[in-house]
């Protein structure tokens, strides 16, 4: 009974997201405390600051099969350690250039600033998000993708 | 035996016979590259190439070899073994050089107490039918090395390439009785063996390198420190294109690749190489072959030192691959021409 | 116009007169030049410590290497007893001068102890190309004639217009001495070119982008399904010197080992993203690939991100720090993730 309403279930992405503790983590905190909705398909990984983010994490993630990658950090100037997320910010362009180079759909990677009192940003973002990579559909470029 | 004739024409048939019973290996252009790869088409297969890109090593040590797959399910493991190792592989228009350097990663893989039994297996399970070289490259020196362009001694059966049929003969008991299913191929006429014997000679008078290995090795015994080590690595860069085009090379490293998600994972073998600084180097942090110098003279003493040594076999079968491909143009024949010269100056000197 | 022929000889000619004087003058310990190849159309990288022997210095088309690698990091024969560098001259077509200024940028090399031996490149012939389309058809000799390339075989002799084999690269180079500086004119003989910036429109890679994103997963897929992992373009790379490549990195190994498509793929994107800002489009990395895989499409585009998004062309100026160094507050940020 179960398993058949799970295969009826429509398709839905799967996307890792990692979102600096200072501010987004805390912003997606703030969205759940305010019961603010928005899609389960997210599964947030904290890490210290945006500036933390190696492009290995957004390429690994990937090959290992998630659907779509989101990075989130403090807004520019708002950074804990002052300049991570302007450091960051070259490493995603140039990533985000590279990867659309390659054939890789620039719609998987995803790059935001929610800052920790932006609850309803992060939400309204997680959706553009999901209704993104949904578009695009599942990744199956990599043939580690798994289900 | 007697040679009989297998006609281009006729060649489709054999193949579709052969490929009843065994995986048909045989070179392809791939990306302009010849490449030793399982045949669909006989017309797709390029015989007058005069050295495949990748060595044919690839058929039964490939560069990427799953030794076994695991799957744990709650306390269970499951051991997948590979499925491919008593598979029955025919190589087709495998080089005499290529031939022999299966003879010579035998030797390896077979040397001391504990046989690589994967190895081992493959490569009893495979039958090669070689065609002699008419046209050997300029960078061949088979003939340098103990081989020989049209040298038989390896394969299973040995073709000729007679212009529009091969001269077919067998040469193990194996392609003795592979040969009984071909019963319709006709004889050989005394003029054909004429003329596959008129290759023969010329082919050998094409290849113009020729290298005096008996001092190399006499040398390379005494010579373990020596400047001339400097002056050989010094253009190296410390790539492993040599050793992957190299035929003989057999170095691997095991590595495991799990997959998290699934519980499984899968125990790999790859090709590796004594030119990469992480080959030698240890947990500690040690490498005993700290710089290139070390680690290509670990090369050169590989093949013309070591392997007389233990096997009594010289490890380099002269098909010239490194000379072609090497980025920085450090030519294996000057290597070993200037290794040559280092008892040359010192008998100058002495006199 | 003078031929190119002509030209290479001009060129070896300047290389000999200029490696004599430095060296018989002891200005430098050792030069680093090219040598004339074992094998048609390749070159062999040697390093001439004696005045007697710079005849063994060449120069032609066929000079592929960027021998800035030789000095980042420096090799062991050109260290003295101490460990100290020697003083180093060094053959530098434009790349190999963009390389070494930006390796000085980059805080590898001091150029104080070097001699840029600027010469003006003519371009180098693509040796993969060539030999992929002769196939199974040995080439056994070639020479420059003019301006043509010939080359002769068992049953051939054909000859090839050299300005349609250079290097794709080479055919958009802009940059064919070494860039001439206000400090380097102390370390600089030979020819140098006046440049501070590149004007390029890089109409090669619109068109490549102009594909949809399959389309070009499908070219990359096929540019690079044959690579052997060889590390030869890594290890032919001026600008990759680090003591431990991520490749080879264990703890946690971060990529496969295998020759599996997209453990390739995620090499060459990696290794791409490592070298944007810094590669000098020198095209080592293609003209040595065993396998004839011709990177140049990759190479052209991390010129065309950072002269895009920070009007950055590396190897000018070894006093401005590469844009992966650096930040600015208003950085393009157009990727970003907006509301609206
Ligand atoms: S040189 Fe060619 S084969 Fe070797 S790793 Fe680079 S792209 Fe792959
Ligand atoms: S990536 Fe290739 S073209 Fe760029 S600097 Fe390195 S070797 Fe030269
Ligand atoms: S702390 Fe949030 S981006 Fe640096």
């Amino acid at each position: 009974m179960i398993k058949e309403s799970k295969e009826k279930r429509e398709w839905e992405p799967k996307i890792i997201a990692f979102l600096c503790n200072w501010c987004s983590y805390a912003g997606a905190d703030l969205a759940g405390v305010s019961r603010l909705k928005y899609p389960p398909t997210i599964r947030i990984v904290r890490v210290p600051c945006s500036g933390r983010i190696n492009p290995f994490f957004i390429l690994k993630s990937l090959t290992d099969g998630w659907d779509g990658v989101l990075v989130s950090g403090c807004h520019p100037g708002d950074c804990h350690y002052i300049s991570g997320n302007l450091v960051a910010r070259r490493r995603f362009a140039i990533l985000k250039d590279l990867i659309t180079f390659f054939g890789i759909h620039p719609d998987r990677v995803h790059f935001m600033w929610v800052s920790a009192a932006e609850g309803e940003r992060f939400a309204t973002l997680i959706k553009k998000v999901s209704k993104k990579v949904k578009k695009i559909g599942p990744n199956t470029k990599f043939n580690n993708s798994r289900e | 035996m007697e040679k009989k004739l297998l006609l281009k024409d006729q060649l489709s048939e054999f193949y579709n016979i052969l490929e009843e019973t065994y995986n048909f290996y045989g070179p392809i252009e791939e990306k302009g590259n010849i490449i030793f790869r399982k045949i669909k088409n006989p017309e797709d297969m390029v015989l007058d190439y005069s050295n495949s890109k990748i060595p044919p090593k690839n058929v039964v040590f490939p560069q990427n070899e799953i030794l076994f797959e695991y799957k744990m399910n709650d306390d269970k493991i499951e051991i997948e073994e590979p499925k491919d190792i008593e598979e029955k592989k025919v190589i087709f228009g495998i080089r005499p050089c290529d031939a022999n350097s299966f003879y010579l990663m035998k030797s390896f893989f077979k040397f001391g107490e504990y046989e690589d039994t994967i190895f081992l297996r493959k490569r009893e399970n495979t039958i090669l039918i070689g065609i002699g070289c008419n046209n050997p490259r300029q960078t061949c020196f088979c003939t340098s090395v103990g081989g020989h362009p049209f040298n038989k001694e390896d394969m299973d059966i040995f073709l000729v390439d007679l212009g529009d049929k091969y001269s077919v003969e067998s040469i193990s008991e194996k392609g003795k009785t592979l040969l009984e299913k071909f019963s319709w191929l006709i004889d050989a006429r005394p003029s054909d063996i004429e003329m596959a014997n008129e290759l023969k000679v010329k082919a050998e008078n094409i290849i113009s390198t020729k290298l005096d290995i008996e001092i190399t090795i006499k040398i390379l015994k005494n010579n373990f420190n020596h400047p001339i080590w400097n002056e050989i690595s010094e253009n190296c860069i410390g790539c492993g294109s040599c050793a992957y085009l190299c035929p003989t090379c057999h170095c691997f490293d095991v590595i495991d690749e799990e997959d998290h998600y699934n519980n499984s994972g899968k125990r790999i073998r790859i090709w590796d190489t004594c030119q990469f600084k992480l080959y030698t180097l240890e947990t500690s942090g040690h490498n005993p072959r700290p710089s290139k110098v070390e680690r290509c003279r670990n090369r050169i003493l590989h093949k013309f030192s070591y392997y007389p040594s233990n096997y009594g076999l010289i490890g380099c079968v002269g098909c010239g691959r490194c000379v072609n491909w090497c980025p920085v143009n450090n030519d294996l024949r000057v290597i070993l021409n200037k290794i040559c010269e280092i008892e040359r100056k010192e008998e100058s000197i002495i006199a | 116009m003078i031929s190119i022929q002509e030209k290479n000889n001009q060129i070896e000619k300047s290389i000999h007169d200029k490696a004599d004087k430095l060296l018989r003058e002891d200005q430098v310990d050792a030069v680093i030049g090219y040598s004339k190849g074992t094998i048609p159309m390749r070159s062999c990288p040697v390093v001439i410590r004696n005045e007697k022997d710079v005849d063994a210095l060449i120069w032609n088309n066929f000079c592929s290497i960027n021998l800035a690698k030789y000095l980042a990091p420096y090799i062991p024969t050109l260290k003295d007893e101490e460990g100290k560098n020697l003083r180093v001259g060094i053959i530098s077509k434009g790349c190999v001068g963009r390389a070494l200024i930006h390796l000085a940028a980059e805080n590898q090399i001091d150029l104080e102890n070097i001699t840029i031996i600027g010469i003006p490149c003519n371009g180098i012939i693509n040796r993969s190309r060539i030999l992929k389309e002769f196939g199974v058809e040995e080439i056994l000799k070639t020479s420059i004639v003019e301006n043509e390339l010939i080359l002769k075989g068992k049953s051939f002799e054909k000859k090839l217009p050299i300005e349609e084999y250079l290097n794709e690269l080479c055919k958009k180079c802009k940059v064919k001495s070494p860039p001439s500086l206000s400090s380097l004119s102390e370390i600089c003989v030979g020819e140098l070119q006046d440049i501070s910036t590149i004007e390029d429109d890089f109409a090669d890679i619109s068109e490549f982008e102009s594909k949809t994103t399959e389309e070009r997963w499908a070219h990359i897929e096929d540019l690079l399904s044959s690579c052997i992992r060889c590390y030869a373009c890594r290890e032919i790379c001026p600008m990759c010197y680090c003591q431990l490549c991520f490749v080879d990195q264990k703890l946690p190994r971060w990529f496969g080992k295998t020759t599996e498509l997209t453990e390739i793929i995620l090499y060459h994107l990696v290794r791409a993203t490592h070298l944007t800002g810094r590669c000098v489009a020198c095209g080592a990395c293609s003209s040595v690939c065993p396998m004839g895989i011709d990177l140049h499409l990759i190479t052209r585009k991390l010129e065309h991100i950072v002269k895009d998004r920070f009007d950055f062309t590396s190897g000018l100026d070894p006093e401005t720090p590469p844009p992966m160094h650096q930040f600015k507050m208003d950085d393009k940020q157009e990727f970003m993730l907006e509301e609206e």
